[in-house]
């Protein structure tokens, strides 16, 4: 039996059409993907063990397998293997969907990423395009090809904070409460620069469809090289948003124990941690197509024409697409996991300080910036509007009127801590209704008597 | 190359697919821990972890006003921002440097003016102070 045969038998809409072309592909893209992601996941786990090992000068896991590297399927089999455990008072019903709301967002965020170029059905191996009769069809290598494009991250990444809310309230636990209230306050707040930084360079592009601001890249040049701002307003966002440090406040563990995911055992705490590895690597992927230019190998496409690689071929120049984003969001990753090793944990007011007193008011400056720059038709000299925000920061900023300072450094050598030799100055009490430091003996009278 | 708007409203099939997947994953991942995994109950291991102490009361409290607040402000600057989406992308549209181009600068301007006049109230009254 031909092909033709069976093809007679197919519901009319199975037809070799350009959309149906899309749709089938960007299916197949996904099944590939999210298997991809998922391996990439437990090996992301791996990688931040043997990167903490090597900067703290140990050896990390390297018992399972050669060199350690069977370590993540023991440690799922494990995952599998406990008692999955729901502690008195839980809300038996919300305690069971809190890690699934936080998994199901994080694994279905990156629908829209275009990980390839187009490819050229007519190209396809062993005449496969001639069989299925798609000869001159182009499709794109990704997943969703929807209108609402770029909003469709938004849209998505909101719906985490419901995870960590429900999982933390669920728990009838103070610290998965108090986890769980800090990660969803942490988590709206770092939305809305990441929002207007991601609009910066949709402005600039001039469309919401992540492709064609690839493209744009490609023939101008990167938006990390012409919206600097941005990208590191949607970088440190991103970080936020998937409490990672130095902003992993939720699981201060040695403030609030684990944080929301306190009282969670097994698989469902697996969850909370597959989710954690899968915002991680889709921020990456986001970034990297924002503002690393996708696939493009060439930051300068604009003085450097040329040089880059085609947008449009064969599967082999499609794969070589998705290794060079593959590339990328590897390195974006491991400069995330080395942040982390790196830089110690915000505290909690200086996290929502530096998300509502520094990033929110410079990316409004910047989206400001940018629309002057798209008005007067200046869009290859965007850079220009980020070196003025972050001028018009360093000079108005240190202007603002101060409010009190609410955590003083008090130098400690001269303190009433640790007095000069010969100083009888006393340093003003830091609190002066809570400490009255004129009952204690001055120390350098002589040792304390105690009656 | 199919643009979005030539495929319509199954264009959305492929995320249609990754949300099936990704539910199957999540509720494969719940069952199989709860089939494989151990069951043993007892009365001290139901209890809520306090770092050793016996726990008291509940863990569903009034907590601070500071949360509800901020969340307020969210939502004022999350609406804010979904609607300035629109207006970017016929924004970049516009020929440069026309009146046209002008008119929509000075409206985005007044909208974002007055959301910023609402952000440097809350910053006076205090809104984002945690300490």
């Amino acid at each position: 039996m031909g092909l033709e045969t069976i093809t007679q038998y197919l519901p009319s809409w199975v037809a070799p059409t350009p959309a149906f072309c899309q749709i089938v592909t960007g299916m197949l893209v996904i099944l590939v993907m999210l298997h991809v992601i998922l391996g990439g996941c437990a090996y992301g786990i791996m990688l931040e063990r043997k990167l903490s090992a090597w900067m703290q000068d140990r050896v990390g896991p390297n018992r399972v397998g050669p060199a350690g590297l069977l370590q993540p399927i023991a440690d799922g089999l494990k995952f599998i293997m406990k008692e999955e455990y729901t502690p008195r008072g839980a809300d038996k019903v919300l305690f069971m969907i809190a890690p699934t709301l936080i998994m199901i967002p994080a694994m279905i965020s990156f629908a829209i990423v275009p990980w390839g170029g187009t490819l050229e059905l007519s190209q396809l191996p062993f005449g496969l395009a001639k069989t299925l009769g798609v000869e001159g069809i182009t499709v794109r290598l990704a997943g969703a090809v929807v209108n609402v494009g770029m909003i469709y991250l938004l849209a998505v990444a909101s719906l985490g904070v419901y995870g960590v809310a429900l999982g933390g309230w669920a728990s009838n636990s103070k610290f998965s409460f108090l986890g769980g209230l800090r990660a969803s306050a942490q988590m709206i707040s770092y939305e809305i620069p990441m929002g207007i930084a991601l609009l910066c360079v949709v402005l600039a592009a001039g469309t919401l469809d992540p492709m064609v601001i690839v493209e744009r890249q490609q023939t101008g040049s990167w938006n990390l090289l012409q919206q600097p701002l941005a990208a590191i307003i949607f970088y440190t966002c991103m970080l936020a948003e998937s409490n990672r440090a130095p902003f992993d406040l939720a699981e201060a563990e040695s403030e609030l124990v684990g944080g929301y995911h306190t009282e969670y055992s097994s698989m469902r705490f697996a969850m909370f941690f597959l989710a954690e590895y899968f915002h991680m690597i889709t921020g990456a992927a986001f970034f990297s197509l924002l503002f690393l230019g996708g696939w493009s190998v060439n930051p300068i496409g604009a003085l450097l024409p040329g040089l880059d690689l085609p947008a449009q071929g064969s599967l082999v120049m499609g794969l070589l697409h998705v290794g060079v984003m593959a590339g990328k969001v590897f390195l974006l990753v491991a400069f995330a996991m080395a942040i982390r090793w790196t830089l110690p944990r915000f505290r909690f007011d200086q996290l929502m300080k530096l998300a509502w007193e520094g990033m929110i008011p410079a990316s409004i400056l910047l989206l400001a910036g940018v629309s002057v720059m798209v008005y007067l038709g200046l869009e290859t000299w965007m850079w220009v509007a980020s070196l003025a925000c972050l001028a018009v920061i360093w000079v108005v900023g240190p202007m603002l009127p101060k409010q009190a300072n609410p955590n003083q450094r008090i130098p400690m050598i001269g303190s009433r801590f640790s007095p000069l030799r010969d100083s009888t100055v006393r340093t003003a009490p830091t609190n002066p209704v809570a400490l009255d430091d004129s009952a204690i003996p001055d120390p350098r009278q002589g040792p304390l008597s105690i009656h | 190359m199919p643009s979005p708007a030539d495929i319509g409203v199954i264009s959305y099939a492929p995320i249609a697919l990754l949300f099936v997947m990704a539910a199957v994953f999540a509720a494969v991942n719940i069952v199989a821990s709860a089939l494989f995994g151990p069951r043993v109950e007892s009365v001290v291991k139901g209890t809520a972890y306090e770092s050793g102490m016996d726990p008291f009361g509940s863990a569903r409290k009034r907590f601070n006003v500071r949360f509800y607040v901020m969340a307020m402000t969210f939502l004022v600057f999350d609406v804010e921002i979904i609607f300035l989406y629109p207006w970017a992308v016929s924004f970049a549209q516009l020929e440069p440097r026309s009146d046209e181009s002008l008119m929509f600068l000075a409206r985005i301007g007044f909208f974002v003016g007055t959301s910023v006049i609402a952000y440097i109230y809350a910053w006076r009254k205090g809104v984002f102070r945690w300490d």
